[in-house]
């Protein structure tokens, strides 16, 4: 994805050619479908907000600086737009209290039981106080990479790292088993 | 960029890193752009009327002044009013009727204050009640 593309396209838009707004549609509507996913685990409901998310962006698209890549002004975008959609209407979760590790946790020679694993880590993530899970949320969608997840929820580098810290201390005490850091293991 | 180190140890990084990825639905790059379009084709949304408001709150703010000014008065005549009475105790009994229709008379208006105060409020909550749950 170039940057050069969005800028054009940007312009274009600004010119007057609204066919121009599909180039940035069709170069941004995996990420921004898979946040939303991220945020509402339902495909219906991330395909919504995606299009309310693109919706927003063509609104503002003059108010887009220059000076900060597209692709960030986009997520921020978008990021504001799920928190707000979710904190309306909250995704369906387990209440933490609720989650249970799956028998056998250690257990990882794949199959079931990895998955039984995996969903119960997603299942806890979700049922985190909505300022944790934004962050993992963030986090993990951007590679870990902490800048860019900070950038997308307007947040400081350092908000986001205690944040961080602090759900995953949450999750940790949650899933005992399944998330006990490795050098805590061997000692 | 700067990569958060440290954090990718852990069993959590591993299950959530691994996340599926959802392809868009073939026609969700269309969808888009036709609400695009019709955002684009819709007209710009209405400025607020200030030239037509702007009497109505010129006489709403000076019922307000009026009503505002009308109960201090009231009140001031109210408490000059009893003053009056309690001197009147000491008056001779013939001139106490005299006082007692005065106040009789200073509480009839600022009755009538309050029951316009009262009525005034009323009609602007209605209103602005009125108001919000047209724009929802």
């Amino acid at each position: 994805m170039s940057a050069n593309d969005d800028q054009a396209d940007v312009e274009r838009v600004l010119a007057g050619d609204i066919s121009a707004f599909e180039g940035i549609v069709r170069r941004w509507q995996g990420p921004l479908i898979n946040l939303a996913y991220r945020f509402c685990r339902d495909r219906g409901r991330a395909e919504e907000m995606a299009q309310e998310a693109f919706l927003r962006a063509y609104r503002a698209l003059a108010q887009w600086r220059k000076d900060a890549v597209f692709s960030t002004w986009l997520f921020a975008l978008a990021t504001n737009l799920y928190r707000s959609e979710l904190r309306r209407i909250p995704a369906l979760t387990v209440s933490l209290d609720d989650i249970a590790e799956p028998p056998d946790a250690r257990a990882s020679d794949g199959g079931l039981e990895d998955q039984d694993r995996d969903l119960a880590v997603r299942r806890a993530v979700g049922a985190l106080p909505a300022k944790y899970r934004e962050a993992l949320i963030l986090f993990y969608f951007h590679d870990m990479d902490i800048t860019t997840a900070a950038r997308s929820l307007g947040l400081p580098e350092g908000t986001v790292k205690a944040r961080l810290f602090r759900g995953r201390e949450i999750l940790r005490s949650k899933l005992p088993q399944l998330l006990a850091v490795p050098r805590l293991k061997e000692a | 960029m700067r990569r958060l180190t440290g954090y990718g140890e852990g069993e959590a990084d591993r299950i959530l890193s691994r996340e599926e990825e959802i392809l868009p639905s073939s026609g969700f790059a269309a969808s888009v752009m036709g609400a695009v379009r019709r955002e684009a084709a819709a007209p710009p949304p209405l400025p607020f009327p200030w030239k037509r408001a702007l009497p109505g709150l010129v006489v709403g703010g000076f019922v307000l002044v009026l009503v505002f000014v009308g109960v201090v008065v009231a009140i001031a005549q109210l408490i000059r009013a009893s003053a009056n009475t309690h001197f009147s105790m000491s008056l001779p009994s013939v001139l106490t009727p005299v006082f007692g229709l005065g106040l009789q008379r200073n509480l009839e208006i600022a009755a009538s204050w309050t029951v316009l105060a009262l009525l005034v409020a009323f009609v602007s909550v209605k209103l602005s009640m009125g108001l919000v749950s047209r724009r929802a």
